[in-house]
């Protein structure tokens, strides 16, 4: 007779269940637990969906130090004939420009060094960095014209994934688990993957403030997948608790447990209860999940060869898709290093071989296995990048400073058309001509896919109704399927 | 129409007419000073202990409701030194405490706990939250700052019950004081705890005025309940607060000589002011004497040669100790006032480059007025909010105090005071306790006594089936509390029954135990950008309390922000109280809790007597502070005797357990017996009961 089931015998949870108990019936107390109190609920804030909802869940492939958007998607061939020429007043209109280039003397504009063709049926323009994600374009909303005020990291990486500049808001990973709750009972809703970056050796830092749940519950906080150590902190039994043993200790809490919330008549304890048996899941869970051994050759040669190493993007994106088949609400990855001051020729070069074919290869699995239907998948940074050059513009080198008034990111799968442009820049991808999209218009057409209107997803705080997109954002119908 | 409908027709009128009442602003209750109500008549005249008893039994009489017993005196012991220092009882206190028979053991006890330096380091938490206190200069390269000073400021100020008008002076205008001593400089550190930016490229005005921004908002929050942060872009929706009021407000934080760059990136931001500590203080005395006494020496007398020589090698060496010691001083941000006043602008829709009409310093009309004496400047606005007249300041306070110890504000929203906020659950309570902390001479312990010496407090905290149908969320208090304890308490709580909890108070931060590499995912890889990876402390310093952990704000302490600790990025007067899966996997398996339980089991095998049945007793009680039941006991003998069988097949699993964490084991003790009773340590520690007031 093994560990476990002498327990049983001994003590079980069930023993205590039937017993009914000294204070009060345990079941009915099960039935008291609050909704609050218990972190896995099945059911979020919202009841019902408000809108048809297209797509299940988000894979949100932040490039974190803002990607160029000349040097990807935004093609602009009357550049080529005015390199090094100065930017015309017409067009900077004395916008303010960040305190790393506002005192230099002269703006010299310079044009992508990488040339630009046609891809797809929709025939859109990528560049020769992006060849993987040229093959998909057809999948694609590619938005040319989002626009945001920040103008540095910090504040600019805090409004795309909070709508706030300032510290203190939910991110949207949060406002998801809040608002649609789980469905998983093994994992959690809200899930975070951080690769780290080789392709710039100090790429900007991250703040735990991008996935943090703000004034919600702090439950719905991103829980970390992390390739370093434990995929998910403290994972691992300590060493000399085997399975069997760590199975018989959380049996003995449990019953320790049920006992005194009979007697207490208080539900927290069993919703910690339920919390332990969660926790035990997940150690079997996890482990499953970042366990790469079941892929077929062919899946990972798809992610290419950084698959195999732990914490790539590659590996990140093959992840991500494994958390989507698990129905996880929100998986946010962060590839840093995009913040190409100096050195923007060969700085892009590297981290758009380290993104581009992962990033294309999620959106061909999840396709080949049904699941981009009901995914939706974006890919954006926090602004784009100055047509000038920051430092000294030479024959094969230059740098770009920071430029919020149009970028380029990308949506594909549930609810989005694909093979769509939205949005035109001038002549110097400076400002936009047409269809600006602003930040928060983004998050309401993410929230839209999932069927929540972005205004009636609200928690009351401080005297207001907040909301993940504040007090603006609409809808971009024209991207929608 | 039948005479339910006119029934109900009246109630809407009712109804509308409250709500619409309610809803008047500059009526309010909130706006309009407490007047001290007299505790109503109840009919259980017997159970109140004094006036808070009596509000709450009118309330508890009016729904029809009774008080819950006294709860047994184990409990009471374990609830007070949970809610006094953040640590259980050992057993020879409350052995101590059961055998006290007097009439006056609770009252001791309860002095004993406020005497305990434990008791500062435990109420400085709510506050350091509020206070948004960290060890990192936050933002993007969220660089480490040493500012301890200001938080051993705090703990020191509740250690001597510092009294709250003069607690909320010191740290808002400590430098304007008449003869401002040193340590109410450091106090006025509070205005600067918050994120200082030093990424480039940013643009400085946009940023100073984010820091003035977060003193208005961190002040109105904490200190009267008021959302004047709504008033930054516009006149506030629904609180009698305008725009311009807001722009008035923020003058008095507006004049500092800062930049909004850190141009150092790494350290402190100026403003500093040199901040010694008592005992460096004491030696640099010590110093100047001696260097006095040569002196007078080489006045008072001709020396020989060999005397001069002698006397120059002296002087050399005071020299030398009094460079390294001031090389170790630390410095405290402070705040200071521009000798001349900087323009302080109505900014349009709070635009940083938008500035309007220029403004005058004000506080919100709604609130009352400045008096004419009070000085246009931080120290009237201290001033003001310590007039008793303030109709917010007092009632705050106790509300926070309130919280604290019964796990809900009166009022629920302890962040919001206003028309939008919660409706006080006992009104006259409320206004009664803050009329006893303003004529008490604003003393936060008197009413925390008060408090903690009521029947109200001293119920039991069972819930019967009643009770939990007609009040679930116990807004009424027919129970006494229970809730998990706070985040640092859960894990010196741990440290402290296994023993391993160091006492040693205030200082430099402390880095304790943390995995591998959580820094390095998201900073900034060159160290003049991000100060540099963690660096593990090792010896006594990992077991200090969790104050005094290094806080940086992008990267909070994992094992406590999973119990639900703020980042500290910015004020929070309220944490969130959740139960997560993450919560059971740092109890479980935090080489933290686990070396606490291993050594737990060391003084299981050498106190708790030798057979099982009495370890298994001792260390449950040791934990829980309760004896085990019969059943209990059981529960945990018969695993003991599992585990040892398990481990005594697998004797090196045995040993590798007992590796956890860097206190060596007691090589005297059988690491079979000791593995097995670890497992079981770590079972008490982690049961709801271990970790909750009730």
């Amino acid at each position: 007779m093994d560990i476990l089931e002498r327990t049983r015998i001994e003590l079980t949870r069930r023993h205590f269940f039937s017993r009914g108990a000294t204070g009060l019936g345990v079941a009915a107390l099960g039935s008291l637990l609050d909704r609050e109190a218990r972190a896995s609920t099945p059911a979020g804030a919202l009841e019902a969906p408000q809108l048809t909802p297209r797509a299940k869940r988000v894979i949100f492939l932040f490039q974190s130090g803002a990607p160029s958007q000349i040097e990807t998607f935004d093609h602009k061939p009357a550049l080529i004939g005015r390199r090094g020429t100065e930017l015309p007043d017409s067009i900077r209109r004395g916008q303010r420009v960040t305190g790393m280039t506002a005192g230099q003397k002269s703006f010299p504009v310079v044009p992508s060094i990488f040339p630009f063709a046609r891809h797809g049926k929709s025939g859109a323009w990528v560049s020769s960095l992006l060849p993987h994600t040229a093959g998909i374009v057809d999948d694609l909303a590619i938005v040319k014209s989002l626009h945001t005020e920040a103008i540095n990291h910090d504040p600019a990486i805090s409004l795309m994934q909070t709508g706030s500049q300032q510290p203190g808001r939910p991110s949207m990973g949060a406002w998801l688990s809040y608002g649609l709750g789980s469905q998983n009972d093994d994992l959690p809703a809200f899930v975070v993957l951080i690769s780290l970056t080789r392709g710039k050796p100090n790429p900007q830092g991250l703040l735990s403030r991008l996935w943090t749940n703000g004034f919600l519950p702090s439950h719905h906080q991103g829980v970390k997948l992390r390739s370093i150590g434990d995929p998910v902190l403290y994972l691992s039994d300590p060493p000399g608790i085997d399975r069997a043993l760590r199975r018989d200790m959380l049996d003995g809490i449990a019953a320790l447990n049920t006992l005194r919330a009979s007697e207490t008549g208080d539900a927290t304890a069993l919703a910690r209860l339920e919390q332990y048996e969660m926790a035990f899941r997940m150690q079997a869970s996890v482990p499953e999940l970042t366990d790469l051994s079941g892929e077929s050759q062919g899946t990972l040669d798809m992610y290419g060869p950084d698959v195999r190493e732990p914490g790539t993007f590659a590996a990140n994106c093959l992840l991500a898709r494994r958390l989507a088949e698990r129905d996880v609400r929100f998986i946010q990855l962060y590839h840093r290093g995009w913040d190409a001051h100096g050195n923007l020729p060969k700085e892009m070069a590297a981290l758009c071989r380290e993104t581009d074919q992962p990033a294309a290869a999620l959106i061909r699995d999840l396709e080949r296995r049904g699941l981009l239907d009901d995914t939706l998948v974006v890919w954006a940074g926090e602004f784009g990048r100055s047509v000038y050059s920051q430092g000294k513009l030479t024959k094969d080198n230059y740098g770009r400073d920071h430029h919020g008034r149009c970028f380029s990111v990308w949506l594909a799968g549930g609810g989005v058309r694909g093979g769509v442009s939205l949005g035109e820049t001038d002549d110097y991808s400076y400002n936009i001509v047409r269809d600006p999209v602003h930040v928060h218009d983004l998050q309401a057409t993410i929230l839209h896919c999932l069927g929540i209107d972005h205004e009636r997803l609200t928690f009351g705080y401080q005297g207001r109704r907040h909301r993940l997109t504040d007090v603006r954002g609409e809808v971009v119908e024209r991207i929608l399927a | 129409m039948g005479p339910r409908r006119v029934v109900s027709l009246v109630l809407v009128v009712g109804i509308t007419l409250l709500t619409s009442s309610a809803a008047l602003p500059d009526t309010h209750w909130a706006w309009i000073a407490p007047k001290r109500p007299s505790p109503p008549e109840v009919r259980g005249s017997a159970w109140p202990r004094g006036a808070i008893d009596r509000f709450v039994l009118a309330r508890l009489e009016h729904e029809g409701l009774s008080p819950s017993p006294e709860a047994d005196r184990e409990t009471l012991i374990r609830r007070l030194s949970l809610d006094l220092t953040g640590l259980p009882p050992t057993i020879e206190e409350i052995d101590g405490f059961l055998a006290d028979r007097s009439s006056d053991a609770y009252r001791s006890l309860l002095h004993r706990l406020f005497a305990s330096p434990r008791h500062g380091e435990h109420m400085a938490v709510t506050w350091l939250d509020a206070a948004r206190y960290a060890d990192t200069n936050g933002y993007n390269n969220d660089t480490p700052r040493y500012n301890w000073r200001y938080r051993d400021w705090v703990i020191g100020a509740f250690q001597r019950n510092l009294s709250y008008d003069r607690f909320v002076t010191e740290q808002l205008a400590g430098d304007l004081l008449a003869d401002a001593t040193l340590d109410q400089k450091i106090a006025t550190g509070f205005n600067r705890n918050h994120n200082v930016t030093s990424e480039g490229g940013i643009i400085d005005e946009e940023y100073r005025l984010e820091y003035v921004a977060d003193r208005v908002h961190t002040a109105s929050t904490v200190f009267m309940g008021l959302t004047l942060r709504c008033a930054r872009c516009h006149d506030h929706k629904f609180d009698p607060l305008s725009q311009r009021e807001y722009y008035e407000f923020f003058a008095f934080f507006d004049q500092i000589p800062e930049k909004g760059y850190h141009k150092e990136h790494v350290g402190n931001v100026n403003p500093v002011v040199q901040a010694p500590t008592p005992e460096q203080q004491a030696e640099l005395a010590r110093l100047d004497e001696e260097e006095k006494r040569l002196a007078a020496t080489a006045e008072a007398s001709r020396e020989s040669e060999e005397e001069l020589r002698e006397r120059g090698k002296a002087q050399r060496k005071l020299a030398r100790r009094r460079e390294e010691l001031v090389k170790k001083v630390p410095t405290a941000m402070v705040m200071q006032d521009l000798a001349d006043r900087r323009d302080t602008f109505f900014l349009e829709r709070g635009a940083y480059d938008r500035p309007g009409a220029k403004v005058a310093p004000g506080v919100p009309k709604v609130l009352s007025s400045l008096q004419e004496g009070d000085p246009r400047n931080r120290l009237g606005v201290a001033r003001w909010l310590t007039r008793p007249s303030h109709p917010l300041t007092a009632r705050v306070c106790v509300n926070r105090l309130w919280y604290r110890v019964m796990g809900n504000g009166i009022v629920a929203t302890l962040e919001d005071f206003g028309t939008q906020g919660a409706r006080p659950s006992h009104p006259e309570l409320l206004d009664w306790l803050a009329v006893e902390l303003v004529e008490s001479g604003w003393s936060l312990r008197h009413v925390l006594e008060l408090i903690v010496s009521s029947a109200t407090y001293r119920q039991s905290s069972y819930a019967t089936p009643e009770l939990l149908r007609v009040d679930p969320s116990n807004r009424l208090l027919a129970r006494a509390p229970r809730f998990r304890l706070a985040a640092e308490t859960v894990r010196d709580s741990a440290l402290s029954v296994s023993g391993l909890l160091v006492h040693r108070l205030g200082g430099p931060s402390v880095r304790p135990y943390q995995p591998r590499g959580l820094w390095v995912e998201v900073a900034v890889r060159d160290d003049s950008y991000s100060g540099g990876p963690y660096v593990q402390d090792h010896g006594p310093d990992l077991y200090r309390r969790s104050v005094y952990t290094w806080w940086k704000r992008t990267c909070p302490p994992p094992n406590l922000s999973v119990f639900d600790a703020p980042d500290r990025e910015f004020c929070r007067v309220r944490r969130s109280r959740t139960v997560t899966p993450l919560q059971a996997l740092v109890l479980l398996n935090d080489p933290t809790f686990v070396e606490a339980a291993r050594i737990l089991a060391e003084r299981t095998m050498r106190e708790g007597g030798v057979d099982v049945e009495s370890r298994a007793a001792w260390v449950f009680r040791r934990v829980t502070s309760r004896r085990a039941q019969g059943v209990e006991t059981r529960v945990l003998v018969a695993a003991f005797r599992r585990y040892r069988e398990a481990f005594s097949r697998d004797v090196t699993g045995a040993k590798r357990l007992l590796r956890v964490g860097e206190t060596k084991r007691d090589p005297k003790l059988e690491a079979t017996d000791l593995a097995a009773w670890t497992a079981v340590a770590s079972m008490v520690l982690n049961l709801d009961e271990s970790i909750t007031k009730g």
